[in-house]
């Protein structure tokens, strides 16, 4: 009896990054607020009133500046993570089975809570999303069904401070009216391309028959229907699930020509990232460059270890030539990305011939530690020119 | 090209040969053996270009010559045919009439002109082994050579001939194994090479044939002459391996080989094989280890996986040192274990992070690096 009440409850913070800036600046609030980089950056996120004029995320600084002049820029200060944890904190309040999703999403399991009635669950996530707002001054929209795939479309439905329910059975009802485009998978171009068959909605995609609906969506035309009557049957995943890659990127002020530089900026997001690899007890075996020019076109090279390493020295001889293998073109970089995969944990056999290997583990030991202090012990190749 | 030959001999000369074949793609006739008749033999070669092998078999030969026919069907068809007595004839374009009993068959060959000539017995350095000898020292180490192929040095088994003794090693990086035996090495043959894993494999698998084998190298070949005189099946004089070695600078094996023992227990090899090998049951490629604990006058293997359960195992031993514990990866430890033949090993160990060294009363090391777990 009580397996058929809508037990799954999707989060979603409303525009976190503003809001975690408009929590300290509370004067602004109501305004055309977005949060990005100046010269160069990017808008990580923008409030309603800035979205109304036409800015969205991820949008150039400087169009967004151009659609909206009045917009109020506001840099990156405040401490996101740390709102976001104290944000999953108040739900796991409520039940033990939340799933953390990124910062500022997640996922709800109420089963545990002992709740008997779709009212009582509306009351306490109600209670909850009034919680968040008193103590950290975050809107939040929430989403409930019997499943995540609901939950989540439901969440973002009615932004910001949004509250929909979805009753068991009701799902593809619900679904029916929307844009196909809030379907999961299906992006803008796919949206286009499925209106140009005349598929606007999703209860559209229930309305052909099978061999229309295999024309259209290949051979998962059944994962296709079974998505717009709202059928999904994930679980929340409570425990955090192991970082799979590791990784940094830097867009540069303006855009850099000089090999050495860049070169440079890559060894030093290498030596940012291993101390996070050690701290986590991991190691990686691929190192991925990737490069983005002035006009956002990017290319990438990528490299294996025959086996993976959490110390600096063997991936710095990659970074030279992936750097030539992924910067074909002669033209100044805008971006230039550093990444880590094929993390590996867990026991690590030790080699016969690497006396090297463990005196330079022992040595990036004490540096991690003395670092972590506050210290700073950095690797020579980031004192040469200007840094 | 017409001889008489007995079909188990032909067999057994056939399968000699038989491993060592090319690429089809590049070079189609490095797919075949090259036949030749002369006198009352046959000798049967074949070659990868890297490793090449012949072979002679005694045989009624009528008309002498040569041809080349593709190996692998080749011995196929005559383990398969019905009667001992075969008839090979060949006629000037390459095709081969083979006749068995009420049997025959039409082969296409290639002709001898494009098979690539195997290399000469050269003055190299050269030495006499005997080759069961030689089988058992190959045994002690071959199992501790590296397949990586991005350390090709390793890809092989280092023979040194030096100080009044030939050395055997391969390493993996992880695990070694050397085995010495005295020898006369006169100062102007002193000299090493690295002989790679596939000729070692071969190579081993032909030292039961007779009493003696010659070795003779420089820095880019080795070659073997493998006496046949305790074969019964066919073959005559020796079988000849010639084979290119691997080049580059072996590493110093000699550093990572401890100077000084810890702690050192002896072992009935039978019984520990067989405790680390039921412990091993339960590991996974995951998680894959068994530990090593040593208390007062006990040994103890432990094993587990997370998502499988675990093992214990225990063995009285004499043994009064401090506790220790340390971790392997179990195949290091099973390869020396199952490659001996003494009944009983020593095993040196110190901690958790330095090497466990096997040790036998002749002189054989094998050295092996634990996991380090956490």
């Amino acid at each position: 009896m009580s397996a058929g009440l809508p037990f799954i409850v999707h989060l979603d913070a409303d525009a976190f990054f503003v809001s975690v800036e408009l929590a300290l600046r509370p004067e602004l609030r109501g305004k055309k607020v977005a949060v990005g980089g100046r010269e160069r950056g990017i808008i990580a996120s923008a409030s309603y009133e800035a979205r109304a004029c036409g800015v969205y995320t991820p949008m150039p600084t400087v169009r967004a500046l151009a659609v909206c002049p009045d917009l109020i820029l506001l840099p990156h200060v405040g401490k996101y993570g740390e709102v976001s944890r104290q944000m999953f904190d108040l739900c796991e309040t409520l039940t033990p089975w939340v799933q953390r999703n990124s910062i500022d999403e997640g996922y709800l399991d109420l089963k545990p809570c002992g709740l008997k009635s779709t009212a009582e669950i509306e009351a306490v996530v109600r209670g909850l999303q009034a919680r968040i707002w008193d103590a950290l001054q975050i809107p939040v929209s929430m989403g409930i069904a019997t499943n995540k795939l609901v939950a989540q479309i439901a969440s973002k439905l009615r932004k910001p401070r949004g509250f929909v329910v979805v009753a068991p059975g009701d799902e593809a009802a619900f679904l029916a009216p929307l844009d196909i485009g809030k379907l999961p998978g299906v992006g803008t171009k796919t949206e286009a391309a499925l209106q140009a068959r005349g598929l606007r909605t999703v209860g559209d995609v229930l309305a052909l028959n099978d061999r229309e609906a295999e024309a259209v969506f290949g051979r998962d035309w059944r994962g296709m229907q079974a998505l717009a009557r709202g059928e999904d049957d994930r679980p929340v995943e409570t425990e955090h699930e192991d970082a799979k890659s590791y990784s940094q990127q830097e867009t540069f002020a303006t855009d850099i020509a000089a090999f050495a530089e860049i070169e440079r900026v890559a060894k030093r997001m290498i030596d940012d990232l291993l101390p996070k690899i050690r701290e986590d007890g991991k190691r990686a075996r691929t190192l991925t460059v990737k490069v983005r020019y002035g006009d956002f076109t990017q290319e990438s090279a990528g490299r294996s270890l025959p086996e993976a390493s959490d110390l600096e020295m063997p991936f710095y001889p990659l970074v030279t030539p992936l750097l030539r293998q992924a910067w074909t073109q002669r033209r100044p970089l805008r971006l230039v990305s550093v990444k880590f995969s094929g993390i590996e944990a867990g026991p690590r056999q030790l080699d016969l011939f690497s006396e090297d290997a463990e005196k330079r583990r022992k040595l990036a030991a004490v540096l991690d530690k003395l670092n972590g202090r506050g210290a700073v012990v950095k690797h020579g190749h980031q004192l040469d020119g200007k840094g | 090209m017409k001889f008489k030959i007995n079909r188990d001999h032909f067999s057994n000369g056939l399968a000699q040969v038989l491993n060592v074949v090319g690429s089809k793609a590049t070079m189609p006739i490095l797919s075949n053996v090259l036949i030749e008749a002369e006198k009352d033999y046959i000798s049967l070669t074949t070659t990868n270009l890297d490793l090449g092998i012949r072979c002679k078999i005694k045989a009624e030969v009528k008309e002498g010559g040569s041809v080349t026919l593709p190996v692998k069907r080749l011995a196929t068809i005559v383990r398969e045919l019905p009667n001992v007595d075969v008839s090979f004839d060949a006629t000037p374009n390459h095709q081969v009439k083979l006749t068995s009993g009420g049997s025959t068959f039409r082969i296409m060959g290639i002709g001898k002109e494009e098979f690539p000539p195997l290399p000469e017995f050269g003055d190299d350095k050269s030495f006499t082994l005997e080759q069961a000898e030689l089988t058992s020292m190959l045994k002690s180490v071959s199992y501790a050579q590296s397949s990586d192929e991005t350390r090709y040095i390793l890809n092989g088994v280092y023979f040194n001939f030096r100080d009044g003794k030939l050395s055997l090693v391969a390493t993996d990086g992880r695990r070694l194994a050397l085995i010495s035996k005295e020898l006369e090495v006169p100062a102007d043959s002193a000299g090493s090479i690295i002989l790679p894993a596939k000729t070692v494999s071969e190579l081993t698998r032909m030292l039961d044939k007779g009493e003696k084998l010659k070795i003779a190298f420089n820095d880019r070949r080795a070659s073997f002459q493998i006496s046949t005189d305790k074969d019964s099946s066919g073959l005559v004089d020796s079988i000849y391996l010639y084979s290119k070695v691997v080049e580059g600078n072996y590493p110093n094996y000699q550093q990572v080989i401890p100077k000084e023992t810890h702690q050192r227990i002896k072992l009935e090899r039978e019984l520990f094989l067989q405790c680390v090998h039921r412990a091993a049951l339960v590991t996974s490629e995951k998680s894959n280890s068994v530990k090593i604990k040593l208390t007062s006058n006990l040994l103890e293997i432990t094993a587990q996986s997370p998502d499988f359960g675990e093992a214990h195992e225990s063995m009285a031993i004499a043994y009064s040192g401090p506790d220790l514990q340390v971790a392997f990866n179990p195949a290091f430890v099973l390869d020396p274990l199952k490659a001996l033949t003494k009944d009983e090993i020593f095993f040196e160990l110190k901690d958790e992070v330095s090497p466990g060294v096997f040790k036998t009363l002749e002189s054989f090391i094998c050295v092996i690096m634990p996991v380090r777990l956490s």
